[in-house]
């Protein structure tokens, strides 16, 4: 019996002296939860990593919203999704459907990190950079938003710490897009963002300010607030750098245009676009390159000329966007002469004298004495050329109204093809507040449909 | 400090086992002699000699002879042993300094309930007591296989295991073994190996894209086939609840060879093969393009594979004296791929020692050494520069020759397939040592202690370089990559084992078993990046644009366990047992499990002449758990992961979000069974019905993505494996001169999704595939070719083109329209179960010739039928892009010939993936081997045993219909499951996409003897 208490003895101890045999581990790789939101760098982290979520989600929005209004066609290495997308046909569950949404949320989902962090540690960080943390949450999680209203019939707005979140229609939600840019610019005026929140928080190239009210200005057009869009486009300043707001994407990282226009996730310019130009228009030669290729289903592709570096800088926001909101918001108040100097001024901006590398059409002014509706009629054209793959086209084309189903290749589709993406299978698999896929109208080339909303 | 204390014991046992330190002080005789097979009358070789009682063990040699020293005096018992033979057992009596010949024939018998296994039993215990089948290999039938690894060398000769080689690569390419069907989506599909009681890794991760999904080799090719003595296999649930939480999947434990007494024994095998591809698959080579112009066309494939060398040498040399045994080899493997510029070199060198350190203390010390140098190439599902993609993906049309030095790439996907070999290099270095120490203490016969302590630590540098302008698309790879990669990693094993044995009266026997394992593993890897390559200079310092990264991962596994055995009268076995365990992977309160098993087992008859020799029926009842794979090690905790901007350190929340109650995956197996002899043992029987249930599997729990996260490891189901396996031996002739056996294995296994508690998922992100609950892992599911619902007939449209079923464009937008169109609601689904990669049943039969006792020959045919594969490298070949594929050919026909096909057709079929569904089902003629013995007295004056001389051939012939290279290569199946983040799962099977053709081998060997 000794020696059978001898081993048990020996055994036991050899386990807890050789290797101690704690198995409580750390993760050495990634921060918790908790070492992130509870310190001052973890919070300032956050707001990097928000930005670097937001330019993931736009480049998937252009890209998809591209894809299924007349902008981009697939490559010919790419998926069959892509390339189906293209035609106006988007299946649930395919990748396409999903990375806009998911990538939306992601950008939500990190605001209201910031937010809470920015609320939670409010003793550690000085007025001015709480009020730029903040600010900056709610900007960019109110875009991101928008690119959910501009691609889903309904969405959720309230997310944070929910397991199933609930769908508002587009009103609600677009309400409450306007409203927390009204926040953001409230908080923006009373405390403006610190020093050091500029230099070492918000990424080089970006200017808070113009940033909140271009997006001001958006979300009031969209809403038909013509007085909300001209004054908030009348704040985004016109001249000097922080005119042009613009995220970099130095080595390794990649601009998320250059990430999707090679390999299996290939799209490619439409030469449709670059064709529907004036041919003295300089716009054409400033987004893409004059090419023969031709896409998986037959399209003639032009190659990126703007995105073909995959260190090219990815705008915000055109600076003209500002322009055409102001153009539109006055014509539709009946301001038709100076609706018609400010749209010429988009079509005359020749030499760059506001220093800025955006597109510039060089075209000739408008005849003079135009109709509101010729106006309204340039001004969206305008829009086509100036805010080529922003992704904004897709609104556009729905607006008026001119949505015209899928177009089987070879016929190559005009304005748009889909009202709506179908809602992410990733959030109808664990959420039943999930609406059912909006049907899409019957429409065709010759007679295009409007989409209805609930 | 773990480590610290490690070294400072393997130093100590170094020094503890200095031959002759120490030498026993009681009176010893020997015991010599000649083991002999009773119908042949020919030595038989490997044959174990043991002293019941103690520790005292020899094998036979070559010519079944051997000596036993230091066996104490006085009365003895001596056992004899070898598989395929009824033991023998004799009663002698030694004296002090004399020798006793003890010399034996074995009679040959189907069924060996005498052989002792150890694995799933905690401590040696014969066949008989075990209430579930052990499978068990030895040497002899592995090392004629003349495989490259022990999993290659397996194949065909295990009932219930899929053994399939997933790629042909040089070094024994990818293999998974599969034992008992899917048990698990996030954990794996591979058993647990352990080597002489060490765990090891046979990971199979690639640390540099080599094909995301391709797996060129699996490390237990670093393992010398020709160093391991015997193999057990258990293969589920019932057998392996000694091994708790990492069981699941089955047990397959390696043994290897130890030295045996006596002067030192040489023997030298050299063996030169050469590899070869089978046969070329069939390209477009018609002369003329879409528009009728002639057109010249290329068959790459004569530039891309070869024929290929491989040689290896293996010598080893075994001796010793009662008190020390030793075991040395040194193996040099050069195995050349088919793929040019493709090889793997593996050299290694082996140290088995054993020593007695007092009458009642033994040692075992293994020191094994592996250094493996592959050069590979990308293949399987990589695109940008793998040479498999580009030969499917590029048109035949391209002149892929360089000009004026440079070389043309493809027009739209790939690279050029000569550049990559030319210039693509992809060099491994794995430096590995797998070392073990035992110590055995029996201060009384009846009880005993085990201490084993082990380490299996692998260094594997990966590197990459791809030169500037190798490759299409955009930059950062276009300009050019060298990458390097080193990853270190660590498993250290302790096993305790304490085992008591009482016999209260003379029929019942107890014993009681305790022990406790503990393993502590760690991955450290490092890695470096550089794009935008210099012109000239290959690694990383090249580059201009740099990217760094390291990850640490440890996990630790802690179990105890207990087991009471009773014996009646040598007939009757019962076991109850239970282990405890507990990982580190899993939350605090959920981590402590237990894994309790049931096991019987009744011996009806033996040793009995005539019809029915031996009968005995078993049956077990057991649980076993498993845990994911290591990189999953810390799904408990809810992270965020970074993500750099603009040059500055961002943080977001990972999307997945940890799982605080996270606990492992738990399988419920039953098992009954039965081992029969027949006809004077010439024909044996094993054969066994399982039933095993697996709960809680783990896998991605979908989160609603608006809230920012997507999915969390949860257990999500259930799933079920039923099965039957026969294992039949059979002596057909005996005759002095002519021999012939057959070993005939079958197994049927039937897998089935029973429960899923999320919806149906694609377990393979990207393709066509679904776990669905009521249908077998990992079916085929999507588009199909819709049907008339009436006559069958496929639906066409105006141009002949079939009708994708999920194509609205080709169905009608509306579900009346696609019922109009139908004639009925056959066709309602947009996609459909259109597959399964599952086998129905398996099968294999070696046959085995003996020739006047010196020619062997050997037959091994192995089949695997009802299975499905999806064809996807053909279906890369008719893509519009690639247009390369004979079928393609036949859109390019001038109108009016009978056999065009409309235009378009093949761009339709691309979205119709029932279009590319085969049967997979397959035979193979997996070894043929001649070997005969030179042992001329001539030749035995100069080499001990004689001169065997072997030809041999591997994969040399498959009957199929699949269309591919091999109905058995396979884009998924090497340790697949649990790959990060990359969603692939155990289940994944059957998808043919650039895979590596596996190579048909021939070689001839010549085995020396000093």
């Amino acid at each position: 019996m000794r020696i059978i208490r001898h081993g048990a003895v020996a055994l036991a101890a050899a386990c807890t002296t050789l290797a101690g045999c704690n198995l409580d581990l750390q993760n050495p790789n990634s921060p918790t939860a908790e070492q992130v939101t509870t310190s001052p760098d973890g919070v300032i982290a956050l707001a990097t990593g928000l930005q670097g979520r937001y330019a993931a989600a736009y480049g998937n929005f252009g890209y998809t919203a591209g894809l299924v209004t007349d902008e981009f066609a697939a490559v010919s290495a790419a998926l069959i999704s892509i390339s189906d997308a293209e035609q106006g046909a988007v299946a649930p569950g395919t990748g396409i459907a999903d990375a806009v949404f998911n990538s939306i949320y992601r950008v939500v989902r990190t605001a209201d990190d910031l937010l809470a962090g920015a609320d939670a540690l409010s003793a550690q960080f000085d007025a001015g950079t709480r009020s730029g943390l903040r600010v900056l949450a709610w900007t960019l999680k109110a875009d991101a938003l928008g690119m959910a209203l501009q691609s889903y019939q309904q969405a959720p707005i309230t997310t944070f710490g929910l397991t199933e979140p609930t769908y508002v229609n587009r009103t609600a939600a677009l309400a409450y897009i306007r409203a927390i840019l009204d926040s953001a610019n409230t908080e923006l005026t009373a405390t403006p963002p610190s020093a050091f929140f500029n230099a070492n928080i918000l990424t080089p190239g970006v200017s808070l300010p113009n940033m909140l009210q271009m997006f001001r200005a958006r979300y009031a057009r969209m809403a038909n607030d013509n007085a909300g869009a001209l004054a908030a486009a009348n704040l985004v300043a016109r001249t000097g750098t922080a005119a042009f707001s613009q995220f970099q994407f130095p080595a390794p990282t990649v601009n998320p245009y250059a990430a999707v226009t090679g390999g299996a996730n290939g799209i490619g310019p439409r030469d449709s676009w670059r064709l529907a130009l004036p041919a003295s228009d300089g716009r054409g030669a400033y987004f893409v390159t004059v090419a023969a290729a031709t896409g998986r289903i037959g399209t003639a592709l032009d190659t990126w000329a703007r995105y073909g570096n995959p260190n090219a800088p990815l705008p915000v926001y055109f600076p003209d966007e500002a322009l055409l909101v102001k153009a539109e918001a006055l014509a539709n108040q009946n301001a038709i002469v100076e609706a018609q100097a400010v749209l010429d001024s988009v079509r005359t901006d020749c030499t760059g004298g506001r220093g800025l590398d955006d597109p510039k059409a060089c075209l000739t002014a408008l005849p003079a004495s135009q109709t509101q509706t010729q106006l309204l009629a340039e001004i969206y054209l305008q829009r086509r050329f100036e805010l080529y793959g922003t992704g904004l086209r897709w609104e556009d084309v729905r607006r008026r109204g001119l949505i015209r189903g899928p177009q089987a290749a070879p016929a190559t589709p005009q304005d748009g093809q889909r009202c709506w993406l179908p809602y992410s299978i990733g959030d109808r698999n664990a959420n039943r507040n999930v609406p059912t896929d909006p049907a899409e109208p019957t429409a065709s080339l010759l007679v295009p449909a409007s989409c209805p909303t609930p | 400090m773990l480590l610290r204390g490690l070294r400072r014991g393997l130093a100590l046992l170094a020094i503890l086992v200095v031959p002759g330190a120490l030498t026993a002080q009681t009176a010893t005789g020997t015991v010599r002699g000649k083991v002999t097979d009773a119908a042949t009358a020919t030595g038989l070789a490997e044959a174990q000699v043991l002293i019941v009682g103690t520790r005292l063990g020899a094998v036979t040699t070559g010519t079944g002879e051997y000596v036993l020293t230091g066996v104490p005096t006085g009365p003895r018992t001596v056992t004899i042993r070898r598989i395929g033979y009824a033991p023998v057992t004799r009663t002698i009596t030694v004296a002090a300094d004399q020798a006793v010949i003890v010399n034996a024939a074995l009679r040959q018998s189907g069924i060996n309930l005498s052989e002792v296994v150890v694995t799933g039993t905690a401590t040696p215990t014969e066949k008989r007591r075990v209430g579930t089948s052990v499978a068990s290999v030895d040497s002899s039938l592995l090392t004629k296989a003349q495989a490259v690894t022990l999993d290659q060398a397996l194949q065909g000769k295990i009932a219930g295991a899929q053994i399939t080689q997933n790629s042909g690569g040089p070094g024994g390419g990818g293999i998974s073994v599969r034992l008992r069907g899917t048990n698990s989506f996030i954990s794996g599909s591979d058993p647990l190996y352990i080597v002489d009681g060490v765990i090891v890794d046979n990971g199979s991760n690639q640390l540099t894209d080599l094909g995301i999904r391709s797996n060129p080799q699996n490390r237990l090719a670093d393992i010398n086939p020709a160093d391991i003595e015997r193999v057990e296999i258990i293969r589920g649930a019932a057998a392996a609840a000694l091994y708790g939480s990492r069981a699941n999947n089955g047990v397959v434990q390696i043994f290897t060879r130890r030295g045996t007494a006596g002067k030192a024994r040489f023997a030298l095998t050299t063996r030169y093969g050469t590899n070869e591809l089978r046969e070329q698959q069939p390209f477009n080579y018609y002369p003329f393009d879409i528009n009728g112009r002639p057109i010249a066309r290329f068959n790459y494939q004569n530039d891309i594979f070869h024929r290929a060398q491989t040689t290896e040498q293996n010598l080893t040399v075994e001796g010793g004296t009662d008190q020390t045994k030793y075991f040395l080899s040194a193996n040099v493997l050069a195995d050349e791929g088919i793929i040019r510029s493709t090889s793997s070199l593996r050299q290694g060198a082996r140290l088995n020692l054993s020593q007695q350190l007092a009458p009642t203390l033994l040692a075992n010390v293994t020191a094994n050494y592996i250094t493996t140098r592959n050069q590979l190439q990308a293949f399987g599902e990589q695109n940008d520069y793998g040479i498999m993609g580009s030969l499917f993906f590029a048109p035949t049309s391209v002149d892929f020759r360089p000009a004026n030095g440079i070389y043309p790439l493809p027009p739209t996907l790939g690279t050029n397939p000569l550049l990559a070999i030319d210039r693509i290099r992809n060099p491994q270095t794995i430096n590995r040592f797998i070392g073990s120490a035992k110590l055995t203490w029996t201060p009384r016969p009846n009880l005993l202690f085990d201490y084993t302590i082990g380490l299996d630590g692998q260094s594997f540098e990966q590197r990459q370089f791809v030169p500037r302008g190798a490759v299409l698309g955009t930059a950062p790879l276009a300009t050019g990559r060298s990458q390097s990669i080193f990853q270190d990693t660590r498993v250290v094993n302790q096993d305790g084992v304490a085992s008591w044995t009482t016999r209260p009266t003379s029929k019942i026997e107890l014993r009681t078993t305790g022990g406790f394992n503990y393993t502590q593993q760690n991955i450290n890897t490092t890695n470096a990046v550089a794009n935008g390559l210099a012109p000239v200079g290959e690694l990383v310092g090249a580059g201009s644009v740099f990217a760094a990264g390291q990850t640490n991962v440890e996990l630790r596994t802690l179990g105890f366990y207990g087991q009471q055995e009773f014996a009646w009268d040598d007939r009757l076995f019962l076991s109850a047992a239970v282990r405890y365990d507990a990982s580190s992977t899993f939350a605090p309160d959920e981590r402590w499990q237990a894994f309790p098993k049931l096991s019987a087992s009744y011996v009806v008859l033996e040793n009995r002449s005539g019809l029915l020799n031996s009968l005995r029926v078993r049956s077990a009842l057991g649980y076993a758990g498993s845990q994911p794979s290591i990189v999953n090690a810390y799904s408990q905790f809810v992270a965020f992961g970074q993500l750099p901007f603009a040059g500055r350190p961002g943080f977001v929340n990972d999307i997945t979000f940890g799982n605080p109650r996270l606990r492992n995956e738990r399988a419920r197996e039953f098992e009954v069974g039965a081992d029969v002899g027949f006809l004077n043992g010439r024909i044996g029987l094993e054969a066994q019905y399982y039933d095993r249930l697996v709960s809680d599997l783990l896998f991605f729990r979908p989160l609603a993505t608006s809230t920012g996260f997507s999915r969390q490891f949860a257990p999500i189901g259930t799933m079920s494996n039923t099965g039957i396996e026969l294992l039949v031996r059979t002596t057909n002739v005996d005759r002095k001169n002519l021999k012939w056996e057959s070993t005939i294995t079958y197994t049927r296994n039937r897998n089935l999704v029973e429960s899923l508690s999320i919806l149906d998922f694609q377990s393979a992100g990207g393709y066509p595939n679904r776990i669905r609950a009521g249908q077998p892992a990992g079916v085929f599911y999507g588009s199909y070719a819709a049907r008339n619902c009436v006559t069958g007939a496929l639906l066409v449209d105006s141009l002949g083109r079939y009708r994708r079923s999920n194509q609205t464009a080709d169905m009608g937008a509306t579900l009346a329209a696609r019922q109009a169109l139908s004639g009925g609601t056959c066709n309602d689904s947009n996609n459909a179960v259109i597959g399964d990669p599952n086998p129905d049943w398996m099968g294999s039969i070696l046959n085995e010739f003996t020739i006047a006792r010196k020619l062997r020959l050997r037959l091994l045919f192995d089949g695997v039928f009802g299975n499905d594969i999806m064809n996807l490298s053909t279906r890369a070949q008719n893509a519009g892009i690639a247009s390369n594929s004979r079928e393609f050919e036949r859109e390019l026909l001038p109108f009016g010939d009978p056999r065009k096909l409309p235009a378009g057709f093949n761009a339709r079929t691309q979205g119709i993936f029932q279009y590319w569904v085969e049967d997979g089902s397959f035979v193979k003629l997996r070894e043929i081997s001649a070997s005969y013995t030179f042992d001329q007295p001539v030749v035995r004056k100069v080499f001990k045993d004689g001169i065997d001389v072997t030809v041999s051939g591997r994969n040399v012939w498959v009957w199929t219909n699949y269309s591919g290279f091999d109905p058995e290569i396979n884009l998924f199946g090497t340790n697949a499951g649990g790959v990060g983040s990359a969603q692939t799962t155990a289940a994944d099977r059957g998808f043919d996409f650039g895979g590596y053709p596996i190579p048909r081998t021939w070689s001839i060997s010549a085995r020396f003897t000093y």
